[in-house]
């Protein structure tokens, strides 16, 4: 029997709000959209950005992107594992996300090389491994 | 608005001060620009302190040390921009009349924290996620390098250049030479960052006294003129933005160059924020140095050095002098006061009389930066 999100996964995940776990344990990242100018924001706001409406909704964003940039990242506060690879990735909604990239060498990477939504165990702190969104290539 | 002058400034060096608290290190800055203006410290009518991390009540506690108390004190916390917005404060307040001769501090001590990259705000999204500042630039860079075909020699030579200046800067926390192979075999930060292509942490102070330019010729024949000043926040974009274009500078450049009546072909020197190679060379391209695209050649032909067209950061800046990050602003035009009075030693700028400092940072998620500052004097 599949097992439920919530064992897959130990801890909820770190983005909170920002990411929706489905019953198969994949995640969907979550933004709003204003109903009143139709800005799309992530992580998910209570007031929209752009025209101080508080008229906003969640809506899914799509698990598909592109990589603008990245860094490898050597040194960090000690929760996080590293080295780790983070980067920004821009989402077809115009949304811009950061995120920690996985499954793939450094030196695989491309700029504007599409990539896909995933979770992943990013480090580690008192309560346990930390786990949340990450972005991973597309299999060519 | 009145003219506005500085009359006086001082600063210590930039170093590790571990065994110092955060009034210890601060007073003698604020004692030496006191000295330099030949005024008493009665004279001085408010003080602005800008510091990032050091607490409640900076100022005070930096101040009392002199028994400079018992004024209207302003703390002033803007990231790496503080005591450059701090002096904007004082310049306003004198500009506009309500002071004649005001105190203006910048004082910072990150050894505090221990090590390691600079701590940042837990409530931003990002930083939760692992934002770090050098992964920042870290990736601004790398877009920079695929987008105009810079390398990773070109970025080294900024610290080349940098510790160049700042072995010649007394008040700097490195003062050796290093070269392009050092900077490239240097342990790995956040690529293409090796740890000298980062700003160090470190601790320190600076401190300037300004006044009316009435009250100023009372006191010296030489005052440097303020020609503009100049605080800006980032603009929050939710979406896609262009990382190889500090937006904030670009604007607040503007902003300064049509103040002050001044182009940045006017400009002799500059002090700009190098926390990391990249920026400085962002900065190049947004302060009107040259083309977008050009910075690398601006700095391989030794414009940007002492001697060439433009010299940037002739005090080491933050890549050689150091980064007490609230501290830094005010260091900046301690150094660029130094120059258009001809008091830089062997690092003056020949025949300097229009200086620009520019003064950014903060790491939220959505902005460019936070802050920006950018300042012009001239003599």
């Amino acid at each position: 029997m599949a097992q439920s999100a919530e064992e897959m996964h130990e801890q909820p995940l770190l983005a909170g709000d920002a990411v929706r776990v489905e019953t198969d344990g994949g995640a969907k990242l979550v933004g709003i959209v204003c109903g009143d100018c139709e800005a799309k924001v992530f992580p998910p706001v209570p007031v929209c950005p752009e025209c101080m409406s508080e008229n906003v909704s969640e809506i899914e964003l799509s698990d598909q992107g592109s990589l603008y940039t990245w860094s490898v990242v050597h040194v960090a506060p000690k929760n996080w594992k590293v080295p780790y690879t983070a980067g920004y990735v821009d989402l077809p909604e115009g949304v811009r996300v950061f995120a920690h990239i996985v499954g793939a060498d450094s030196d695989k990477l491309e700029m504007d090389m599409p990539m896909f939504l995933t979770t992943a165990v990013l480090g580690q702190d008192e309560a346990g491994p930390v786990e949340s969104y990450a972005f991973t290539p597309v299999a060519k | 608005m009145r003219e506005v002058s500085v009359i006086g400034v001082g600063m210590v060096p930039f170093a590790k001060y571990r065994e110092k608290t955060l009034a210890e290190i601060g007073w003698p800055a604020v004692k030496a620009a006191i000295e330099d203006a030949g005024v008493e410290k009665r004279d001085i009518e408010a003080a602005y302190c800008g510091s990032a991390l050091g607490g409640m009540m900076s100022g005070q506690r930096v101040l009392k040390q002199l028994g400079i108390t018992g004024l209207p004190i302003t703390n002033v916390e803007n990231a790496c921009s503080s005591s450059s917005s701090a002096f904007r404060q004082a310049y306003i307040a004198v500009a506009a009349g309500v002071y004649d001769m005001v105190l203006v501090l910048g004082v910072e001590k990150l050894t505090k924290f221990g090590g390691g990259t600079l701590p940042l705000e837990k409530e931003d999204f990002e930083v939760t996620h692992g934002l770090v500042m050098p992964a920042l630039y870290g990736m601004r860079a790398r877009r920079y390098m695929h987008d105009y075909g810079l390398t990773k020699e070109q970025l080294a030579q900024v610290a080349v250049k940098a510790h160049k200046h700042g072995a010649k800067n007394e008040d700097a926390q490195y003062r050796n030479e290093v070269t392009v192979e050092e900077v490239m075999e240097a342990r790995e930060i956040a690529e293409p960052f090796t740890l000298l292509h980062c700003c160090p942490s470190g601790d320190g102070a600076a401190a300037v006294v300004i006044a009316s330019a009435e009250k100023a010729r009372q006191y010296t024949t030489k005052p440097v003129r303020v020609a503009c000043s100049e605080v800006n926040s980032g603009k929050y974009v939710t979406g896609f933005r262009d990382m190889t274009t500090p937006e904030i500078t670009v604007r607040g450049a503007k902003q300064a160059y049509e103040e002050a009546h001044i182009g940045p072909e006017d400009v002799d020197v500059a002090e700009v924020h190098d926390a990391f190679t990249i920026a400085e060379l962002l900065y190049y391209e947004a302060l009107g140095f040259c083309n977008k695209g050009d910075a690398a050649k601006l700095l391989e032909d030794g414009e940007t050095s002492i001697g060439g067209r433009i010299p940037v950061n002739p005090s080491g800046g933050l890549l050689s002098k150091g980064h007490p990050i609230g501290a830094t602003g005010a260091a900046q035009i301690v150094e660029v006061v130094r120059q258009l009075r001809g008091q830089a030693g062997n690092r003056q700028v020949d025949g300097a009389k229009v200086a620009l400092t520019h003064c950014t940072g903060g790491g939220i998620s959505g902005f460019d930066h936070g802050a920006c500052s950018i300042h012009m004097f001239s003599v």
